[in-house]
């Protein structure tokens, strides 16, 4: 935990948004980061809530608190109740008591869901300053420490509102799977004092210490990544052949349609020569339906998923093959 | 009433009536007994015959007497329920009505009833106080009168406007009747004097008293005990319409009531009364029977003299009576009239049978009507019981089995007697004469109801008690009388009788194994003496039977079924005897594996049971994966038992009725023939060991690997499942633990849990070859042992002696290089023979598992593009669009790379990289063997290195 501070600061821009940086508290990571180590094990997820205050365009977050790992038979457990609770409390202890967001352990980076969406959608609705801190406990182990602040897009908070996933809507609204999430830029501020004890820690500590951050590869790594990855792909398959039969669906009627419009008219004009009335006129929809068109919001989320995936592979790999070319470098000086 | 009437004119007219088959016949049975016994031409003359008419104007009279009744003490209900009953008599009556026109009583019965109800209707006042079924009656029986009334309008009207007259005409026949019952009654008065005046408490013994004055006569008078009540039920009412007459009509119910009550008294009176009649009547049937006997006086005196039951024999026929053939024959049609029939004492009719053969036998009336007889006997036998289901009692199969002997006895030593089921009745010879016998009947029938009985009585005995046993031991005489009816109908039947007389021969022969003949093709002599008499006296193997049977069968049967049946047991009867080859290409031949599926039950169980023993017997040869093909079909289902029809599951008691259960259980095979099921399903689950195993080590981390064998999976599983270990007790366990050593290679252990004494005793010994067999399988093990163990453990090794490998497994050096050879050959193995060294190198060409994960990875985008080219195309046509461009080029390339695998199979993935290695490895085994570590990593660039535009081009 040398680092002081940890910035990833994403390429879009987010003008209209009323958050443009996020200064987060060292209380709050060390905290996030216990929380996962008492409880969370494995793929299992920990969530908590963040409190803190909007300052101009900047979100500070000063303290959070997790949700209590709850089981299913105990059914008389109010969440709602228990945050109100803990919020009481800590304000009378003095703390920042403003809500501002929630947090999120992830899996080999596995956190775009339709939870995570939903979720998001409902704090982003209520608290517009609202963010969802994802924090990687892997990666985090392996040295360096990753924890990111996402915020949904306004174009897919229009969507969501709607609650219309339909393709005409998506396409109308350009959302794409890189325009759903905008990741806010993070400054980690910790008081003069704790400052002033982590410089005096990093004198002390040994230089063995900070070598895990040359940890030759672990395949294991990449296996897990690329399974999760190709199971995501497998849902995208399953996706496209489902819309892909909706197409061919769609087409047919569509055919269907037309020939019956052409026949019509032609009886019509048959009739006119004849000097019968035309036939009434048909409410055609009712004739022909239109098939269900399959919600596309899964899809967005899939790829947006995958898109994470192979991220993190590429840093990952990159990171790699960086450090093998230093070993074999090494190597080669050495012998 | 009406019944008791009916039915005792039915008696009298039993043999001279013909219209008598439409009488009611609730108990017309009891009477044919009678008749049977009684039968004799004089007594036929002497008998009161009566015509269809009278039976059926008697009938009317009743119930139009009753209905005159009911009419009287205003009991509608009563009144409709004898109306209706009256229409039925009349519908049932029609033809003697056409011819004879409507009585004139019906009419006048109808005119009045009419008028009546007209009446009461009217009387609004006596309608409110009748009680609502009776309202209800009066309303429907008011409305069908009406409507049946039309039908006879002109009569009716004629006989209002006449009514005294027709009642006249029917005054007199009244009297006539009476008159004439009267001068029976005296009759029996006279004659019977005595018993008439016997107390009531006597009455009860009167029947048996008549037991034995007459054989049958105790029926009837039973039959009139059990219509007592009837008749009382009916007089009561009479009473009470009599009283009420009395008082006049206009009374109301409430008295009526009363009136009853009153008349409480008078019953026991009247109820004497009626007794006496009726004992007059019994006694007038007695007397009848009486003159009935007078012909043959001296039989009768015994009878009386109180001898026993079994003395009914001689009373057969008269004493003088000169027995001839026509007399003989009559009398069989009268015993066989009886057969079917309800009440006949089933057991009495064969003991008649009996004692008419006997006494065709004692008057040399010839092997014909002995014949004839015989047939009757044995199929009565089979009547014996009445449920298809019922098994014959031992003592009844006994006597089937030794008529049939007899029968057959007859037909070899006469050779001039023609049976036939089709030759008619009146074309029978059966008198004594220069013209052979002529017969109708059908031995074979019997023979193969003998031979169904037989598979009925060992179905429901019990498999485990001695009385299996002693059954199992009549099998034998089956056999003979099989034999026998062979040898007989060779000389005498047509192609088709002797086809199914074949077919029951094979029935009997294709499950047994021929121990003689497989001591004899061991080159083993017998070794007592007696033994090798019997070796000789045998004849020959069962297998020329078999083969002589069947293919007289393939040749001249002319019924699917029976060459279906022949071939099937042909087949297995080879499985058997472990001639596989004949057993398997019978199969083939037959094409029986299409189209077994619309063949019958019986069949089918046939079928699943040949291909379980086709299945072992591939075993038994080491043909692994045959018998694992025979066999899947069979096991996979996990409803063995049922298929094989050796026991019904329990599981499905919901799905079927008490009745589809019937049927299956007359389906299921007998103990003796059953297939063990335990070795069966061991033989599939070892098959299923040394396939899958090697294939599972070879395959291990492709993701499209498909399982040999379910049930093997599942008992894996099941294994897997259990918390302890322990060392393993059933069959299966002992699989599943000899799995788990050979997927490590190792292969004693797999041996020692395959082969033990356990196994032996529940498995291997069961098998007539022991020893062969196990070594067999001790070879397989090996074998397939060496093989995972190559698979599971070649990325471990860069080369590896033959030497060490064959000194491991213990086999023979070039059985360890065929072995590997094939392996390699079939791209199994990455790996090449050094000849000098006897070693195997491996090429180290197996990707890692990451590697293995991003091959799958590939193909999996693979298919996603594709997908997504498919939503493209609809967007765009299939014409134009930028796309199209390209699909000449990098599309293309994708569908080939997509294609490619398809026709690979299972190691697409693999093709780009795996050819390579092959040509080099070839290449430098024509070098000289230089290969060493450099190669090897050379070749993994290549693959590395050489991505998916590489794999496109070398599929290619």
């Amino acid at each position: 935990m040398g680092s002081l501070k940890d910035s990833a600061v994403s390429g879009s821009n987010p003008l209209d948004s009323p958050v443009k940086q996020i200064q987060i508290d060292g209380l709050v990571v060390l905290k996030i980061i216990k929380h996962y180590q008492e409880e969370g094990q494995g793929s299992e997820v920990v969530q908590g809530v963040l409190l803190g205050l909007v300052v101009e365009d900047r979100l500070e977050i000063t303290n959070c608190f997790p949700f209590p790992q709850h089981t299913e038979d105990d059914v008389d457990f109010d969440e709602v109740q228990y945050q109100m609770e803990m919020m009481r409390s800590l304000r009378h202890v003095n703390i920042d008591h403003l809500h501002v967001g929630w947090y999120q352990s992830t899996y080999y980076g596995s956190f775009v869901s339709r939870a995570l969406l939903d979720s998001q959608f409902s704090y982003q609705h209520a608290i517009e300053e609202s963010v969802v801190l994802i924090y990687d406990p892997i990666k985090t182990a392996q040295g360096s420490l990753c924890l990111k602040a996402y915020r949904l897009t306004p174009k897919l908070m229009e969507i969501c509102k709607e609650k219309d996933f339909s393709p005409e809507t998506l396409k109308k609204a350009c959302v794409g799977y890189e325009h759903m999430l905008e990741e806010v830029p993070i400054v980690i501020k910790n008081s003069h004092l704790i400052n002033v004890l982590l410089l005096d820690l990093q004198e002390k500590s040994m230089v063995a210490d900070k070598h895990e951050l040359l940890n030759l590869s672990s395949s294991n790594h990449l296996e897990k990544s690329l399974q999760l990855l190709m199971d995501r792909v497998d849902g995208m398959s399953q996706e496209i052949v489902k819309y892909n039969s909706y197409c061919r669906n769609l087409s047919k009627q569509q055919q269907q349609k037309q020939q019956y419009l052409q026949r019509r008219q032609q009886e019509n004009t048959q009739r006119q020569s004849r000097g019968e009335p035309p036939l009434p006129e048909e409410d055609i929809n009712k004739m022909f339906k239109p098939p269900q068109a399959p919600p596309r919001m899964d899809t967005l989320l899939i790829a947006g998923q995958v898109n994470n995936y192979c991220q993190n592979i590429k840093a990952f790999t990159s990171q790699n093959l960086g450090k093998l070319f230093m070993a074999e470098a090494l190597q080669g000086h050495s012998s | 009433m009406s019944r008791f009437f009916a039915t005792g004119s039915d008696s009298e007219s039993e043999e001279s009536s013909s219209a008598d088959e439409i009488t009611p016949k609730a108990t017309g049975t009891t009477f044919n007994k009678q008749a049977l016994l009684l039968s004799d031409d004089e007594e036929d003359t002497k008998r009161v015959v009566r015509s269809a008419k009278d039976k059926r104007f008697e009938e009317f009279t009743n119930i139009i007497k009753t209905i005159r009744n009911a009419m009287k003490i205003r009991d509608m209900s009563k009144c409709l329920e004898e109306f209706e009953q009256l229409y039925r008599a009349f519908l049932k009556s029609k033809t003697i009505m056409d011819k004879e026109g409507v009585p004139q009583f019906y009419i006048r019965l109808l005119a009045d009833l009419e008028d009546y109800l007209n009446q009461l209707w009217e009387d609004k006042e006596g309608k409110k106080k009748m009680n609502k079924n009776n309202a209800k009656a009066l309303s429907t029986l008011r409305q069908k009168i009406r409507k049946y009334n039309k039908d006879f309008e002109t009569e009716i009207a004629s006989y209002k406007e006449n009514p005294e007259q027709s009642a006249e005409e029917e005054e007199k026949d009244d009297i006539g009747s009476a008159s004439s019952s009267k001068s029976d009654d005296d009759e029996g008065v006279t004659a019977k004097s005595l018993m008439k005046k016997k107390p009531q408490e006597e009455e009860k013994k009167a029947p048996e008293a008549s037991k034995f004055l007459k054989g049958a006569a105790d029926e009837e008078s039973e039959s009139e005990d059990d219509e007592e009540s009837e008749d009382w039920g009916s007089d009561s009412v009479d009473s009470g319409g009599e009283s009420e007459d009395n008082e006049g009509a206009a009374a109301s119910l409430a008295v009526v009531f009363l009136k009853k009550a009153q008349d409480g008294d008078k019953h026991p009176e009247r109820k004497k009364d009626d007794r006496r009649k009726r004992h007059k009547k019994m006694e007038q049937v007695d007397e009848e029977a009486d003159e009935e006997g007078e012909g043959e006086e001296g039989g009768w005196e015994k009878v009386k003299g109180g001898v026993p039951l079994v003395k009914e024999k001689p009373k057969m026929f008269a004493k003088g009576t000169e027995i001839n053939n026509a007399v003989v024959i009559k009398k069989l049609n009268e015993i066989l009239q009886a057969r079917g029939k309800k009440g006949t004492d089933r057991s009495a009719q064969i003991e008649l049978l009996h004692a008419l053969a006997g006494i065709s036998n004692e008057n040399n009336l010839g092997e014909g009507i002995l014949v004839k007889i015989k047939f009757n006997i044995i199929a009565s036998l089979y009547d014996y019981n009445t449920n298809l289901a019922a098994f014959m009692k031992a003592e009844m199969w006994k006597k089937c089995l030794e008529c049939i002997d007899e029968l057959l006895d007859i037909l070899f030593e006469n050779s001039n007697i023609f049976i036939g089921e089709n030759i008619a009745e009146d074309s029978e010879n059966l008198a004594i004469s220069d013209q052979p016998f002529r017969v109708r009947g059908c031995i074979l029938t019997l023979v193969e109801r003998m031979d169904e009985e037989f598979t009925k009585i060992m179905q429901n005995t019990d498999p485990h008690s001695q009385e299996y046993v002693d059954n199992l031991k009549d099998e034998g005489r089956v056999c003979g009388i099989i034999d026998r009816l062979l040898q007989y109908l060779e000389s005498k039947g047509s192609t088709e009788e002797v086809c199914r007389v074949y077919l029951r021969r094979i029935m009997h022969t294709y499950y047994k194994f021929d121990y003689k003949a497989h001591r004899r093709s061991l080159g083993l002599q017998g070794e007592t003496k007696s033994e090798q008499d019997q070796e000789e006296s045998e004849g020959e193997d069962s297998a020329i039977i078999m083969d002589r049977l069947c293919k007289f069968i393939y040749a001249k049967d002319r019924t699917d079924r029976i060459r279906t049946c022949a071939i099937l047991c042909h087949i297995y009867h080879h499985a058997l005897h472990s001639r596989w080859y004949q057993a398997r290409d019978l199969m083939l031949m037959s094409h029986l594996q299409d189209n077994i599926q619309h063949a019958d039950p019986p069949v089918q169980i046939l079928y699943n049971r040949t291909m379980v023993q086709l299945g072992i017997c591939a075993f038994r040869q080491g043909m692994i994966k045959d018998a694992h093909n025979a066999l899947l079909d069979i096991q996979s289902s996990g409803r063995a038992k049922e298929l094989l029809g050796q026991g019904l599951l329990m599981r499905n008691m919901q799905e079927r009725n008490a009745e589809q259960e019937k049927i299956e259980k007359r389906r299921q095979v007998p103990f003796h023939m059953h297939i063990n099921l335990e070795l069966l399903e061991c033989v599939y689950l070892v098959s299923a060991m040394l396939l899958e195993i090697p294939y599972m080590a070879a395959h291990e981390f492709d993701a499209r690997r498909r399982m040999i064998s379910k049930q093997f999976h599942h008992q894996l599983r099941v294994g897997e499942r259990q918390p302890l270990l322990g060392p393993p007790e059933s069959m299966r366990e002992h699989v599943v633990a000899a799995s788990k050593a050979m997927k490590m290679g190792d292969w004693k252990t797999c041996h020692s849990f395959i082969i033990n004494e356990k196994m032996n005793s529940k498995v291997w010994d069961l098998f007539p070859e022991t020893q062969r067999v196990r070594e067999m399988l001790v070879r397989k093990i090996q074998e397939e042992s060496l093989r995972t163990y190559l698979f599971t453990y070649s990325s471990v090794y860069d080369s590896l002696s033959m030497e060490t490998l064959s000194e491991m497994f213990e086999l023979e050096l070039p059985t360890v290089h065929s072995i590997i050879s094939k392996m390699i050959i079939n791209e199994e193995l990455m790996a090449s023979l050094d000849q000098p060294t006897q070693t195997v190198v491996m090429h180290r060409t197996e990707p890692t598992s990451l590697q293995n994960m991003t091959l799958q990875l590939a193909e999996k985008l693979g298919g996603l593009v594709e997908n997504n080219e498919r939503v493209f195309d609809l967007k765009q046509g299939v014409y134009g669009g930028y796309f199209n461009r390209d699909q000449k080029g990098g599309y293309q390339q994708k569908q080939n790379y997509q294609r490619a695998p398809d026709q690979r199979g299972g190691y697409q993935q693999k093709q780009g990289y795996q050819r390579a290695p092959d040509q080099r490895g070839g290449y430098q085994q024509k070098q000289g063997y230089q290969r060493d570590q450099k190669g090897g990593y050379q070749q993994r660039q290549n693959y590395q290195r050489g991505g998916y535009r590489n794999q496109n081009q070398s599929s290619y």
